[in-house]
């Protein structure tokens, strides 16, 4: 296997991209939630309710930074590892991530830097709004990454001048139902994941009764509108990209004939492909089927949780089969892309270019050494996000990375000399 | 809209070195500004929120390299994978380090982090040495010009992070971070422009820089002796902050405007599609990132998120 440069190039996009979408898929799904806080808390000028935001906000940047460290990564290896893909498609493929990387990530890091590092150092309207700028670019990097994302499974809007397709119609490209219809259910997914990791977070500590002004009950409440308003869409979203597959893109036959397309599709698979393919189909169906049935449960625990005030057991037994509900989604989120990513296979753009002639020539000890380090260090990265996520989790308000200090222990504040 | 597009990848590319230069420059001077932990605090302290700033540029710069010239980014990774690779692998864990360093509390795990940046910064400096290097070479080559340019730019790297630590390390009147890292700055122009006399005596020698411009390669080069002459003479650690700025800008430009690098003109349809989409991104880059440089002047009394 350590001599097959495109295998190990392969996997190591895919573990970079699915360790980035299981951070990213948290990020999309709190951020709401968090400003929803935070605009609550300003409009009253409320400082307890802020407490909630710090919270949640702490649980954020911690995810955030694994997220961040795996998209700079995915997007270097994408621009090192795949130049036969940008030769033909830079000015159709990578030209939404150019446009994802300046209009959506640039803006979205330096307002995060400006919110983290602007708690009490600048006026409470001016925080929120850096937090609403960083809301609304992570949703428009998640459409870029979608636009680039659904011309490969079904390329539009480009003609091949010299063998390199160049855009025609920014328009289609930009409305490709691969990419609208992965972009909403992608958003409800996140969201949908999101709410549970509140409501899980929330179930734990309502079971030690430690509810600060309400703020775990609100997010029980959250959740469960959540669970039970979200599936629908997650799923019909999903569903109607089934129409997509087996459809020929419209720009099918610029490259390669209908009997050379035939040719390679059948010459491509083995046994690992259609496995990982139909693990992926099956867990992603089994988790959603399971999520329909999470809403109307998660109803009934919210009514009863106030008439078994007085059977505390009970109300606790109730409650914690929320801890693992976010096992689903993030199952669900992981095997929807292998199967839609492998579906894709052989081809890295439908039709026109395949993985094998998308890959950047190179040597089989570099290419080993590379996936080597870089799985490494993201199976450390995740390993510890993950540990962090929970212990932060588990000490609630009092503990988080943005909690309040107390101020008797401050020290005085040192006189500050600058030139 | 071809040089429209040229300018903006050079624009990110520079403003990149110039800004990021500063926080990674300071992660390699770090064991010899900070000593004790609070120090060590500071320093993180100074760079992390701001670099949060500075390597989107970075990001950027890669973004139109694919996007709007996949020619150059197939002749750049072609020729400069592995130091690409080992660049990403220590920005990587640098990065890690940065974000780690304050959900640890045991001190031997605080200096893993620590290391983590340190190495890290060294790691990013030194490819970047390399990657200049080889694009003035035309790919890396086995000459007495690659290693006199790396070295330079590290030092380069490390002149930036001097002058950063000492406007933003100023804290109470006992600590002497900045004072340690402002007469850092002298010493470190001095090692750099030594280094870079030496690369500048280098480049005509076989193997040494291929340009088809040699005017405007040995103009910039100039201006780059000079600038780091200034700093590193009488007014050194004053003016600093503007003239680490200036040679590292020049050094950039000198590497955009001297290297030979395949271009092909922007696709009409594709540029003005990235130039319309941009535009009414462009307020809120230039707002965030003012904002952000100015609000990071003021060290954080208390610890924030990243220290």
């Amino acid at each position: 296997m350590f001599d097959d440069p495109l295998l190990l190039a392969r996997l190591q996009f895919a573990l970079t991209a699915a360790t980035h979408y299981v951070f990213v898929a948290l990020t999309l799904g709190l951020a709401p939630y968090i400003l929803v806080g935070q605009l609550v808390a300003t409009v009253r000028g409320d400082r307890r309710r802020m407490a909630s935001v710090r919270f949640w906000g702490g649980l954020y940047l911690v995810n955030y930074g694994m997220g961040v460290l795996s998209g700079l990564v995915m997007e270097l290896q994408l621009a090192v590892n795949w130049t036969g893909l940008h030769a033909v498609f830079g000015y159709s493929f990578a030209a939404p991530l150019a446009l994802e990387t300046m209009t959506a990530f640039f803006v979205e890091s330096t307002f995060l830097g400006l919110w983290i590092f602007g708690w009490d150092r600048m006026g409470r309207w001016a925080h929120l709004a850096c937090f609403a700028v960083v809301t609304g670019t992570a949703y428009l990097s998640a459409w870029w990454v979608l636009v680039a994302n659904g011309f490969l499974r079904h390329p539009v809007g480009f003609e091949i001048v010299d063998g390199v397709a160049h855009l025609t119609d920014p328009v289609a490209l930009m409305a490709n139902p691969a990419a609208l219809m992965a972009f909403l259910h992608i958003i409800t997914g996140a969201l949908l994941l999101g709410a549970l990791v509140v409501g899980a977070t929330s179930a734990h500590h309502l079971i030690r009764g430690n509810d600060p002004d309400g703020m775990f009950g609100r997010g029980l409440v959250y959740a469960t509108v959540m669970a039970c308003v979200m599936p629908l869409p997650v799923a019909a979203f999903g569903g109607t990209q089934f129409a997509l597959f087996g459809q020929d893109p419209p720009t099918s036959g610029l490259t390669y004939t209908a009997g050379e397309i035939e040719a390679i599709e059948a010459a491509s698979g083995g046994p690992l492909l259609t496995a990982a393919n139909t693990a992926g189909e099956v867990l992603m169906f089994t988790a959603w089927a399971l999520m329909f049935l999470l809403g109307p449960a998660m109803l009934v625990v919210l009514l009863l949780r106030r008439p078994l005030g007085r059977l505390p057991r009970l109300r606790n037994l109730l409650l914690a089969p929320l801890l693992i509900t976010p096992v689903l989604p993030y199952l669900a989120s992981v095997a929807g892309w292998v199967f839609r990513e492998t579906n894709r296979q052989p081809w890295a753009v439908v039709h026109h270019l395949t993985t094998a002639d998308a890959v950047t020539p190179m040597a089989p000890g570099m290419a080993a050494a590379s996936f080597s380090f870089f799985t490494g260090a993201f199976a450390v990265l995740a390993a510890t996000t993950s540990w962090l996520l929970v212990r932060y989790a588990r000490r609630g308000p009092g503990g988080g990375p943005l909690a309040e200090r107390p101020a008797d222990a401050e020290e005085p504040a040192a006189p500050v000399t600058s030139f | 809209m071809d040089v429209l597009s040229t300018v903006l990848l050079a624009l990110f590319v520079v403003g990149y070195l110039v800004l990021a230069g500063a926080d990674i420059g300071l992660g390699l001077l770090m064991p010899v500004v900070a000593r004790t932990p609070e120090q060590r605090r500071r320093a993180v302290a100074a760079i992390a929120p701001y670099f949060l700033a500075s390597e989107v540029w970075l990001v950027a710069a890669v973004g139109v390299l694919a996007g709007l010239f996949p020619a150059l980014d197939h002749h750049v990774v072609a020729e400069l994978w592995p130091v690409l690779v080992t660049l990403l692998g220590g920005w990587l864990v640098r990065d890690s380090g940065l974000w780690l360093r304050a959900r640890v509390d045991a001190p031997s795990r605080r200096a893993v982090c620590d290391t983590a940046v340190v190495a890290g910064s060294w790691v990013v400096a030194a490819s970047w040495g390399l990657v200049l290097a080889g694009l003035l070479t035309g790919g890396l080559t086995a000459s007495v010009f690659t290693p006199l340019c790396a070295v330079a730019v590290l030092a380069l790297f490390a002149l930036r992070g001097a002058s950063f630590g000492a406007e933003r390390l100023v804290g109470a009147l006992h600590d002497d971070s900045a004072d340690v890292a402002a007469r850092a700055t002298r010493v470190v122009a001095r090692v750099a422009l030594a280094a870079a006399l030496l690369a500048t005596g280098a480049a005509p020698l076989p193997g040494g820089v291929a340009t088809d411009r040699p005017v405007v390669a040995a103009a910039s080069a100039l201006v780059l002796l000079v600038l780091l002459a200034v700093t590193s003479g009488v007014r050194g650690p004053m003016l600093s902050r503007h003239t680490s700025a200036l040679a590292m800008g020049a050094a950039g430009v000198l590497t955009a405007l001297s290297a030979q690098l395949p271009t092909e003109p922007v696709p009409a349809t594709t540029a003005v599609f990235v130039w319309a989409a941009l535009a009414p991104a462009v307020p809120f880059m230039v707002l965030g990132q003012v904002w952000m440089y100015r609000l990071a002047r003021r060290p954080a009394p208390a610890p924030t998120f990243f220290a």
